[in-house]
């Protein structure tokens, strides 16, 4: 088993985060190129706790090493299935999500939490980890391999997931600037 | 927003997309929502996917990973403090 765990503090306001936090795959974000679609499967909205509970399946591409493709199957989409949980009144994301394909060989649970930032004001706490783990029958060596070879993918995609959602963030304040900007421009204009 | 793996689901999708984004902004973020109203538009959306993942397979393997998932709902359904 492999374990990974980081944090990460976004300079952004807990509202913006988990509001972009929807859209990060979208196409301002270069750095998701392995992320082919995002569909939501299910939404609710507990009437008592308000709590949003969402399920979304995740369909990725991403290259892999020869000798694994052959373990595994060469088929490079590979698909994840993630539950949310926003708690609105707490200010509170809870992600997690896990692989579908593959799993009978290879579990990578992963958990990302949101909350408003306890260090700065208007800033956003960002906190995850995975558990990697090989179940395939065989060497030792071949599952130590694969877990480690996993846990570098997953590293990797952390950083550049970091980044995407860091542009993906600051986008999302510039156009949301303007158009604040061009709404006082027409108040002003009719006003005049 | 990114694509649906089903090409023939995008419009109805985005479309749903821009509703959820607007009225999680405006009225869930802000704690005035008491219903989900966008359902409409995902119900519309929902039947086209619930078509494509039966074609492509994959709804055999998203029940196995909702059973999976029980302990987070138990867990994380519970409201903070």
């Amino acid at each position: 088993m492999r374990i990974f765990a980081s944090q990460h503090e976004f300079a952004y306001s807990w509202e913006e985060v988990s509001t972009n936090n929807w859209r990060k795959y979208c196409a301002h974000n270069d750095k998701a190129s392995h992320v082919l679609a995002v569909d939501t499967l299910s939404r609710s909205l507990d009437a008592t706790t308000h709590i949003l509970r969402t399920e979304r399946l995740i369909t990725c591409r991403q290259s892999m090493p020869q000798w694994v493709k052959r373990i595994m199957g060469s088929d490079d989409t590979s698909y994840v299935y993630e539950v949310s949980y926003v708690d609105a009144q707490a200010k509170r994301v809870t992600m997690c999500s896990q692989n579908m394909t593959w799993s009978e060989l290879l579990q990578v649970q992963e958990k990302v939490v949101y909350t408003p930032s306890v260090e700065a004001e208007g800033h956003t706490r960002f906190e995850q980890s995975a558990r990697i783990i090989a179940l395939c029958g065989g060497w030792q060596k071949i599952k130590n391999s694969i877990e480690e070879i996993s846990l570098e993918r997953f590293r990797q995609n952390a950083a550049k997931g970091r980044e995407g959602f860091e542009r993906v963030l600051e986008i999302s304040r510039q156009v949301f600037a303007q158009q604040r900007e061009e709404a006082r421009q027409q108040r002003e204009g009719v006003a005049a | 927003m990114s694509a649906s793996l089903a090409p023939e689901c995008n419009d109805v999708k985005e479309r749903y997309d821009t509703c959820f984004l607007k009225w999680y902004s405006e009225k869930y973020l802000r704690n005035t929502a008491t219903t989900d109203e966008c359902e409409p538009l995902f119900r519309q959306y929902k039947t086209c996917l619930t078509k494509a993942l039966k074609e492509r397979g994959i709804d055999q393997m998203l029940e196995d990973a909702k059973a999976d998932n029980k302990e987070n709902d138990a867990e994380y359904m519970k409201p903070v403090g």
